[in-house]
Formats: structure tokens, sequence, C-alpha cells
């Protein structure tokens, strides 16, 4: 049994099925790519697994625990997090205080001790401080702590977005276009920064991108969703290569072309 | 004079300078100041509570008079019919107060915007009818006494006495909200107000939080509202109408929505500016309203973005203020 399992995943939005019995499996540590046309399912299928959408069928496993029954900020506590196409920052907060808010699965003070401000409480938030510095050190974006999130470029609300969802510690990550907004530096300094959460974390990664160079270059497998459908999968010059990839891409015809 | 200290020094420096104030000042003051600075106090609290759901967690109430009124009547019947040490029966106004709060709480869970606030309107007329209806333990319209609690053995008669009994009641108030916002539960309040998509992929569960932000508002709110009843020494249904659930709104949104200074400052500030008007005469509200406006429009921060706005300008100035601008 794989590590992390979705098997006959569908969705439906008033009677539309946005995507329709989907499966994939990651081994642990592996980077997988989720690619395919506007409206093919990816972020619906990324959504249903996050449990911020039911999934109309199928389940989800991971580590041989079913998460598919459970609410969202329990398929997060249970390790896996996600990045949103739109960034989602909490805007009118400063950069370090969104980042810390992703320690929120870690947090070990109850809710009295955060109320009556005990040394517990106090010694408990420098170290979830020092975490956030860390993490923002890591994207090089620590001199931006005391900065009002909303005041930023998107590109750099992508960045904050991902160190806030590595700060939850998640076994499984999924990023929703994580490069979108960046010139072609930042993305690869963004790709760059996937592989080490790969190799040294131990994350497994689902990653949804459209910038086809930079997902042939970071996943080890990719899956094609089309119409909500899977239409291929494989390594990314299997999946080049597929005559039904090419044609969701390019149009009718263009694999005959 | 701070110049030589950092940003939280500077903090620590005020805020020393300010509770030095509120403690040596009001005896220099005449003695129907001293009821208007326990007011004041009073509104900080209920304030607090209800910034932290609203200014926080994002949650509108329309009912924290109610909240108060439970606390109100709790207190002074525990204490005055019951016989209830008052600074137990003070505690206890303010957990039933909590208890109605996450009862409150689950229609929170459902509704949003203008649909929970007229989910709390309904609470409040629901409130009001029930004070009515149990005239053998509210008075009914008619209204009830209070009295004045004791403290080490003697009653607090004075209003000056009765203050410096509130104060440190708001100061800890205070405390726990401003440690609350640097906390986890305090950043779950801004995380759900902000984005509920973002905040559960966090793992932030969002029944649990705005029910918390429920009960802690409710609880403040009730504490708040034994106090006024002692401070006021009656206390009736008219008192805790919709009224003043809307001058609590108006007293955290001018003061700062979010903001622990916001809450005091807006709640002082409001609170004592109409006593300072009443030179005025039958003008008084039109000036207040006035400078309502005027700050709304001047100041979207509220009063406590007043002072950040001054550094930059004068830093803008050339003047050599030290520190960053921003709140």
């Amino acid at each position: 049994m794989s590590f992390f399992m979705i098997e006959g995943a569908s969705v439906v939005f008033r009677g539309l099925r946005a995507v329709s019995s989907v499966g994939l499996s990651m081994d642990k540590g592996q980077i997988h790519g989720l690619i395919g046309p506007n409206g093919a399912g990816k972020t619906s299928l990324v959504n249903a697994i996050s449990g911020l959408v039911p999934l109309a069928a199928g389940s989800i496993v991971l580590e041989g625990r079913e998460l598919h029954h459970l609410a969202a900020h329990r398929i997060a506590a249970f390790g896996i997090g996600r990045t949103f196409q739109h960034a989602e920052i909490f805007a009118d907060r400063t950069v370090g205080e969104n980042v810390m808010t992703g320690g929120y699965a870690h947090r070990r003070s109850k809710l009295y001790q955060d109320l009556l401000g005990t040394w517990r409480k106090v010694t408990l938030e420098r170290q979830v401080r020092a975490e956030a510095e860390a993490m923002l050190a890591a994207f090089g974006l620590l001199h931006l702590r005391d900065t009002f999130a909303g005041d930023l470029p998107f590109g750099t609300l992508k960045k904050i977005d991902l160190a806030r969802a590595l700060m939850a510690r998640p076994r499984v990550l999924m990023l929703d276009e994580p490069t979108s907004g960046m010139n072609n530096v930042e993305a690869q300094d963004v790709i760059a920064s996937c592989r080490r959460i790969a190799d040294e974390f131990g994350v497994t990664l689902l990653v949804i991108e459209h910038n086809m160079r930079v997902i042939m270059g970071l996943a080890q497998i990719i899956h094609v969703l089309d119409h909500g459908e899977m239409i291929a999968e494989g390594t990314p010059s299997e999946v080049q290569k597929n005559p039904r990839v090419i044609e969701a891409y390019l149009g009718q015809g263009a694999a005959h072309a | 004079m701070f110049d030589s200290l950092g940003g939280a020094g500077r903090r620590h420096a005020a805020l020393t300078v300010l509770i030095v104030v509120m403690i040596a000042v009001p005896p220099w003051l005449g003695s129907y100041y001293h009821f208007i600075a326990g007011l004041a106090l009073i509104n900080v609290i209920v304030a607090t509570g209800l910034n932290l759901l609203t200014g926080n967690a994002g949650q509108i109430s329309l009912c924290h008079s109610s909240f108060m009124a439970i606390g109100a009547y709790t207190t002074t019947y525990l204490f005055t019919k019951v016989g209830f040490y008052f600074w137990l029966a003070l505690p206890a106004g303010g957990l039933l107060a909590a208890l109605f709060g996450f009862a409150l709480g689950f229609p929170a869970l459902r509704l949003r915007g203008f649909y929970l606030a007229v989910v709390t309107l309904g609470f409040l007329e629901v409130t009001q009818i029930l004070i009515e209806q149990i005239p053998s333990i509210t008075g009914g319209v008619r209204g009830m006494q209070a009295a004045r609690p004791p403290i080490f053995g003697m009653t607090l008669s004075s209003d000056l006495s009765l203050y410096y009994a509130i104060l440190p009641v708001t100061l800890f108030g205070l405390w726990c909200a401003a440690s609350l916002l640097n906390s986890p539960t305090g950043r779950a309040f801004n995380a759900i107000r902000n984005s509920e998509a973002a905040a559960q992929t966090l793992a932030i569960p969002l029944a649990r939080t705005k029910i918390i932000a429920f009960v802690i508002a409710a609880f403040y709110a009730g504490i708040g509202g034994g106090l006024f009843a002692t401070l006021v020494g009656f206390i009736d249904p008219i008192e805790f109408g919709v009224w003043t659930s809307i001058r609590h709104v108006v007293f955290i949104i001018v003061g700062g929505l979010g903001s622990v200074a916001g809450s005091a400052v807006g709640a002082i500030v409001l609170t004592v500016l109409p006593e300072l008007l009443r030179g005025f005469k039958e003008y008084n509200e039109f000036v207040f309203g006035g400078l309502l406006l005027i700050v709304l429009i001047v100041l979207p921060n509220g009063l406590v973005g007043l002072w950040p706005m001054l550094l930059g300008r004068l830093r803008a100035f050339g003047w050599p203020i030290p520190g960053k601008s921003g709140a």
C-alpha cells in the first residue's frame, strides 16, 4: 500500500462533475505533478483532498488512515497541507504573524494559558517566533517580518503562503501553482525550495503547475487531468509523448499533425 | 526621552506612564469625574471583549448589551438577594454571560455578516423580554437596585474607591486580551476573519474558534455588566437596549478594530468626550457625531492609527524619529 493514495475520487458541483473517479498514489518523499488545461479539475481535486469541498465518491488514505470523512481542519492536523492559487494570505497581519499562524497545528499551550499569558505560553511563543523566523529566512523573507502582508507583490505572497503551510510540518503538501506571479529567477528559487522540502523534510509534494518547463523538471511522476478525468500519468517524458495529452493541450488533431 | 529604547521598550514605557496616570490622577479630579472614570474603565472591559470577537475573529454582535445585562442582573441578584460575596458574584455573572455566548456561537457557525447581526438582534430582544417577564428576579420594567461591593470589610461607597477596585479588573482584562492575540488562539481568530479556507488548511477548527471568541467576548461583557450595575446603583432593561450595543461597536471602530489599545482608547475617549462637550449644551450630540465622522474619514484604522501616522508625517518633515512606521 502506498504512502498516500486517492481512489475513485469524484467532485460534483450542482450536478456538474468537476472531478470524475480520479485515482493516484504517491510514495513518501516523492514529487508528483498535476497538470491539465484550465477547468480540468486540478484545484477541485486539491480542494476535495484538503476537505474544503466534499468528496462525492472515493477515498483518500494517508499511511493507512482514511481521511475523506474528516473535517478540513482534521485533515490538515493529520498532516495534509496545501497552498492556494491566490495565496489566501491574512492580508492585515504582518508576514511574521502569517507564518506563525501555520504553527497552530503544533500548538502546545492551552486556551487558559493563551489568555492568562503564563510563563509557559510566553516561552512557547518565543519558540514559535524563532521557528517562523527560520522559515522566513529560508525563503529570504526575514526582512519583511514586520511588514503587513497585504502590501506585498503577488510573487512574495505565494512564498509566504508556502512558508506558512510548511510551518504546520505537513507530511503531504499540495502546491497550487507555486510559481505563478513570479519571474523566472524567483520561480527557479521556489522550485529549488520544493526540492529541498521533499529531500530534507521528507515531505511528499503534489504540485499543480501551468509552467510546463518547471513541472517537467521538478516532478518524478506527472498526472494529467482533462474535463475532470485522469487522461494520462507517468514520467515527464512519457506524458510529453502521450497523444491524448498533446490533444488536450493543443486541441483536436494536433497529435496527428 | 525614549530615543534610546527600541520599539518594545518605548511601548512598555508608554504603558507604564499610562498606568501611573490612571492611578495618580483621579483623586485630583472632581468627584463627578470619578464616576465617569469608573464608567470609562467598564466600557474598556466590554469593548475589549467585543473587539476580540469582531475586530479579530470577525463575528458581528449587536447583542453585547445583553451579555452585559446577564452579567449585571446575575451579579446584582447573587450579591443583594442571595448574599454572595460580591467578588464571587461578579465572575458568576461573567460565567453565565459566557454560557449564553457559547449558545449564541452556534448560529454563528452557519451565518455571517448581516444574517448573524440579525440573529444577535433577536437575542437582544429575547433578553429584554426575559428581563421584563421575570420580575421576581430582575424587578421587571421597574428595574432593580444594586449595591456597592465590600473589599477587606469596607464598602466601596465612594466612586473613587470603586474606581480603584475596577482598575485592576480592567488592566487584567487588557493583559489577557493582549496575551491572547499573541498566542495560537489569537492568531486563529485573525486567520478565520481573513480566510476561513486558509485557516482550516492550517488545522484551525472554525467552529471551536468562533465559539471560543463568543464565549470570551460574552464573559468580558458579563464582568463589565456586573461592575456597571454596582457603579450606577440601579439597572433596568432600557439600560441594556440596542443603543448600548451599537455604542460599543462604535467604541471599537473609532478606537481601532482588532487592536487592544484601540478598544481602550475608543472606550475611554468616547465615554469622556460627551462629558467634556457638555458646554455645547443642545449641540452636544451634533459635535459628538461630527467628531466621529471626522475620525472615521481621516483615520481608517481608528484613533490608534493616529500615532504612527503622526510619526510618519514628522519623519517626512525630517524629524529624527527612530523606529519604523506602522502600528
